[in-house]
């Protein structure tokens, strides 16, 4: 009998189970309040309406490739390329459009067609070829790195006017690049809860075998979901470009890193089979607040790779305790 | 049409230059139970994954519903009305029963969206089918072993299945589950479906099989109608020898006591179990799967903390121990049941996973003596008989019976005086079953005291010495063996609320 078994011991067999299951998810949430809280009453500046816009931008850019990462990860997949993604696609998109409003639309065709190649030759290698998804990932993010940096060392090429606009619209008082962020959100739940390539997702990294011998077809949703989550950092290689104006190279170091701290901070595990988009929320808000209250707070940033590295342990001990 | 749903002609394969299968064929008829007996690495399982669509044959022709079949894929297999429950499950655990149910073939609306309404409500109508009562948005993790096997029989059902291949179905049934599996399988054969019907138990096949197919070597030995057939020869087709005895008898006096568990409760289901154990003794452990029996196992062991008594070793006084560690240093051992995840390390040499436990007694300041650990190798091939290649072959290559042989050997070199082995037979053959019952009787001649827990009742019956019946957490009762019939030990196994009170 395990620590939650224990404590919630007086319920129903599928109450317990929601709860064993959703309880460390609700317990993520639960320290985002206390960061809330402390943000609140220790920083005059934390809970303003700039600094709640900055926080939610900033989760936005992280939260899209952690969505894909998600998905990936689902599948007992991972994609360490993706930081190396967002630096290519960002340069490519800067170069493409150079300034011209006229060159929007073709730079955001490249840069997601560039996403879209770079997923399905994942997806092949790890179908086709039989490689291990850490390796075949783990050798583009040194490829692509290796293209960007040959491409330009210094910032290169430039986004055109509305571009750049784009990066401080507001709807309301919401900016325009969480909304993109809220309805991918939404869009991804949706895939995963109502759709069978959601199921197969949870099929295949829950047991890959199981899912071929069912007729699951294995190799078309491992092609689909490396895409997707290329495509995700891609889209993230452009609304850097909204934000930097440039193609500025050095974008892009470790957001691999971040984006599968997020993914196991919400509970989706590095095994497959398990995960939530609401979980993969919270790890993306609690690192996002958790970094902006530590600049609010006047605390030497390097503390945060600390900050961060704890979360992640008493996050990971908590899902543990699900025991199954 | 034929009269024959299925017929597999003169099917060959080979894996890298190892002949699997040689010109094997089998017919099956629509309506009828057909067995398919033989060892481990007879092929059975290589011609059922053929049929199956996961491996290609070599050579041969499948004419499956009067139409020669042409390289058909996993799912299309599927469609056309075959369906193959695994020995190790197919399910996928975090999955709900109606989403296993229907895994690759979700009920969809248009672009790919599910139909979750239709969804249930066909799930629930495939469980009502099969006479059973289960919440279909569960997920598969919370049902027991019994049910798992049962949403395996709704997903076969579900894919309209004409055919159904049963892969050791039983392995892990009991009792009052195993009839609900035949009554289940006589009302699939009323409403016109095949079954073939893998399985070591013998029993089972005489019970409902119409027909037995008999492989050997990844040969066909022979077909033969059910009753034509009586246990002995069955036997001895799939061994290629009589086996006259079974199961090894010595005549030997109770020994001295070694073990003593006093009331112990773990938290667990068990509770309460007190036991004793004498020198050179079998003493055999039955009940359902689900009642205790490995936890029993696992608390003796000190693998699980005990929340009340004690458990110790005679003449070392105060020798209790609350690790599985300290429990190997006074003596004793367990073999556990998934020889795969708990007792083996696939990937490594014989030779390492032998020498594990005694590394220390091994090395001299921290370096490895290979020669003495050659010559304790070779001693435990000879005196177990394993067959390996080499003492370097990785252990995921042997066969079941001979891995079981090496996690024994493991466990010898530590000369303990208590060997807790669980479902020592699980999953091996007829002939290395033998082996490992004339081993046990080996260590009994040793002085050593075995606890054997089984959910195989003739094996229990065949070679304990002495039987504790568990239900529900306690052990219910005690059996001498010359009174021990498997319906007496059912009966106390089964017996509603006997564990309760």
């Amino acid at each position: 009998m395990n620590l939650s078994a224990r404590l919630f011991g007086g319920l129903s067999a599928s109450q317990r189970l929601f709860l064993r299951r959703y309880g460390p998810i609700f317990a993520v949430y639960g320290f985002i309040i206390v960061l809330f809280i402390i943000g609140a009453t220790q920083s005059e500046r934390f809970l303003t309406v700039r600094n709640l816009t900055n926080v939610a931008r900033q989760s936005a850019f992280l939260g899209i490739v952690a969505l894909g990462q998600m998905l990936v990860i689902l599948t007992a997949g991972i994609d360490l390329s993706i930081g190396s993604l967002v630096k290519l696609s960002i340069l490519v998109s800067a170069i493409v459009m150079n300034g011209e409003t006229n060159n929007q639309g073709a730079a955001i065709v490249a840069t997601l067609g560039l996403g879209l190649l770079v997923g399905l030759i994942h997806g092949f290698l790890v179908n086709e070829v039989k490689i291990a998804p850490f390796i075949v990932t783990l050798a583009s993010l040194g490829l692509l790195r290796g293209i960007s940096l040959s491409i330009s060392t210094s910032p290169v090429g430039s986004a055109s006017r509305p571009f750049i606009m784009f990066y401080v619209q507001k709807i309301g008082p919401i900016p325009v690049i969480a909304l993109i962020f809220a309805l991918l959100l939404v869009l991804t739940a949706l895939l995963l809860r109502y759709t069978a390539f959601g199921k197969y997702l949870y099929a295949i990294g829950g047991n890959i075998e199981v899912a071929h011998l069912s007729g699951v077809p294995v190799k078309l949703t491992r092609y689909g979901v490396y895409a997707i989550c290329s495509i995700s950092a891609s889209i993230t290689g452009l609304l850097w470009l909204s934000r930097m104006g440039v193609g500025d190279p050095a974008i892009g170091d470790g957001v691999e890193l971040q984006a599968i701290t997020a993914v196991i901070i919400g509970g989706t595990s590095l095994f497959g089979g398990r995960g939530t988009v609401i979980g993969t929320l919270g790890g993306v808000l609690l690192l996002g607040i958790t970094a902006n209250l530590l600049v609010m707070l006047g605390v030497n940033q390097f503390v945060q790779g600390l900050i961060q590295g704890i979360i992640i342990v008493a996050a990971v001990a908590l899902y543990k305790q699900e025991g199954d | 049409m034929s009269e024959y749903i299925l017929e597999m002609r003169n099917i060959s394969k080979s894996f890298a230059g190892v002949q699997a299968l040689k010109d094997v064929s089998i017919r099956c008829k629509p309506g009828q139970v057909y067995g398919l007996v033989g060892e481990n690495g007879a092929g059975k399982s290589t011609l059922m994954k053929i049929l199956a669509g996961a491996y290609k044959a070599d050579a041969g022709e499948i004419i499956y519903k009067g139409q020669r079949r042409e390289g058909a894929s996993a799912g299309d297999v599927i469609d056309s009305g075959i369906s193959i429950i695994y020995q190790e499950l197919a399910l996928v655990p975090r999955m709900s029963v109606a989403e296993n149910i229907f895994l690759g073939r979700e009920p969809q609306r248009a672009f790919g969206i599910l139909d979750l309404k239709s969804l249930h409500e066909r799930a629930a109508k495939l469980t009502a089918r099969l006479g059973i009562s289960m919440d279909t948005s569960l997920p598969v993790s919370e049902l027991t072993v019994a049910q798992r096997q049962l949403v395996e029989i709704a997903k076969a059902l579900s894919q309209n299945a004409d055919l159904i291949v049963m892969d050791e179905p039983s392995a892990i049934l009991a009792g009052s589950e195993l009839d609900q599996l035949f009554r289940i399988i006589s009302s699939l054969i009323a409403q016109g479906v095949t079954i073939i019907y893998i399985s070591h138990r013998l029993d089972e096949v005489f019970r409902i099989a119409d027909e037995v197919t008999v492989l050997k070597d990844g040969e066909l030995v022979e077909t033969r109608p059910i009753d034509e057939l009586d246990r002995q020869t069955l036997v001895k087709l799939m061994v290629g020898r009589p086996l006259d005895e079974i199961f090894p008898q010595t005549d030997h006096e109770q020994g001295e006591l070694v073990l003593v568990a006093e009331n112990v409760s773990t938290d667990t289901i068990l509770e309460g179990a007190s036991l004793e154990l004498y020198k050179g003794e079998i003493l055999g452990i039955a009940g359902m799967v689900g009642s205790g029996r490995t936890e029993l196992a696992r608390a003796l062991f000190g693998a699980d903390p005990l929340t009340s008594g004690t458990v110790s070793l005679v003449g070392e006084e105060g020798a209790l121990w609350t690790t599985p560690a300290k429990a190997i240093e006074s003596g004793l051992v367990l073999v556990p049941e998934d020889r795969k995840s708990h007792g083996l390390f696939t990937s490594l040499s014989v030779r390492v996973n032998i020498t594990l436990p005694i590394l220390s007694r091994l090395t001299r300041f921290g370096i490895m003596q290979s020669q003495a650990e050659r010559a304790i190798v070779e001693a435990a091939r000879d005196r177990l008989s394993i067959v390996m290649a080499s003492s370097d072959q990785e252990a995921q290559y042997l066969s079941g019976g001979n891995q079981q042989k090496v996690v024994l050997a493991k466990w010898l070199e530590t000369d303990p005086a208590v060997v807790i082995l669980d479902e020592p037979t699980r999953g091996v053959d007829v002939g290395a079953k033998f082996e490992i019952y004339r081993l046990m009787r080996q260590l009994n001649d040793r002085g050593i005291a075995i606890v054997m827990i089984s959910s195989e009742l003739p094996e229990v019956i065949g070679m304990s010495d002495r039987i504790l019946v568990m239900n529900n957490g306690r052990i219910v009762g005690e059996v001498a063996r010359e009174e021990a019939t498997e319906a007496g030990i059912i009966e106390l196994a089964t017996m509603a609320g006997a564990g309760a009170n």
